[in-house]
């Protein structure tokens, strides 16, 4: 059988549907991707029916409000269908169209007054004079890891820990560790070099930890807080 | 010998696969005689998870609705 000819290879084949690995090995969308890049409105629509929630959480993480949320939205999609043509298909469309509204994001923020963002807001761990750490986490840390359900109040906590972050930091810690962004791109972004945006990350992590430790042992403190053993 | 602040200075770095090998020995030599700063390692990974879970948000029904309309008008159909 001799060779497919170039130019037409988007048969279906290839992915059996059970066993579908994550987009950015198995890119699900790029059936939809060639379409829409030819022309075809409803394929487009296609595509961000199978985008728009992961989208949106992103844009109200970072943005705050549900207004903004919405118009990062649109104009993330608007530009994405304007950059169809330009766009090489080289990452997945999620990921393509995830970047896009990360870059609407950060230039919203930049154009906002961001309140003066204090490094000294960072909580960090404790040491003795020694370098040695000066307490033990709160014991409710393993259970609540792999809980289905996570405790509203803790919840809580971690939104206002998050939103208490200096803006350099939260930006860094939302776009990685929550959104998946590489460090790669997160630089780029924010013509940040990688060791830079490392640092921010790790600096971010600790003082949510802090923030998680300290809501465990509040809660640990308080009668009938403590499920016991 | 390494202090816990060395050690978790280089977490980030340990748990990306960064860390060169030797400083990586190093803070696994620690972490074996540190009950403190295994748990230190253990909550730090959770917290990530944890974060990602607290922070997970719902679109709206009126979002959709909205960003179908703009979309419709704004694409042309
Ligand atoms: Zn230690």
């Amino acid at each position: 059988m001799g060779e497919r000819p170039a130019g037409l290879t988007f048969s279906r084949h290839g992915y059996p549907l059970a066993a579908l690995p994550p987009e950015s090995d198995a890119r699900p969308l790029d059936g939809l991707l060639a379409r829409a890049r030819e022309g075809d409105l409803s394929a487009f629509e296609a595509l961000v029916a199978a985008t728009r929630e992961q989208v949106y959480g992103l844009a109200l993480r970072m943005m705050g409000t549900d207004a903004d949320a919405a118009e990062v939205l649109q104009e993330t999609y608007l530009s994405a269908y304007q950059g169809l043509s330009a766009y090489r298909g080289e990452a997945a469309f999620s990921s393509w169209v995830y970047r896009i509204a990360a870059n609407h994001c950060l230039m919203r923020l930049r154009h906002r007054k961001v309140r003066a963002a204090a490094e000294d807001a960072l909580a960090e761990p404790e040491y003795t004079p020694r370098g040695s750490l000066a307490g033990m986490p709160a014991e409710a840390w393993g259970r609540s890891a792999e809980d289905d359900a996570l405790d509203a109040e803790l919840r809580m906590a971690i939104q206002r820990a998050t939103d208490a972050l200096p803006e350099a930091h939260r930006e860094v810690f939302l776009l990685k560790d929550v959104e998946g962004l590489s460090y790669e791109d997160i630089a780029g972004m924010l013509g940040d070099s990688v060791p830079a945006i490392k640092s921010r990350l790790h600096r971010a992590r600790l003082s949510l930890r802090e923030a998680i430790d300290r809501f465990y042992n509040e809660k640990g403190l308080q009668p009938g807080g403590q499920d016991g053993i | 010998m390494k202090t816990c602040k060395d050690s978790i200075d280089v977490l980030l770095q340990y748990l990306d696969g960064e860390l060169p090998a030797e400083d990586a020995a190093a803070l696994e030599s620690h972490l074996g005689c540190c009950t403190p700063c295994v748990e230190f390692l253990r909550t730090y990974r959770a917290t990530t998870h944890l974060c990602k879970r607290a922070l997970a948000q719902k679109m709206p029904e009126s979002v959709t609705a909205s960003l179908d309309a703009f979309l419709k008008e704004r694409l042309g159909k």
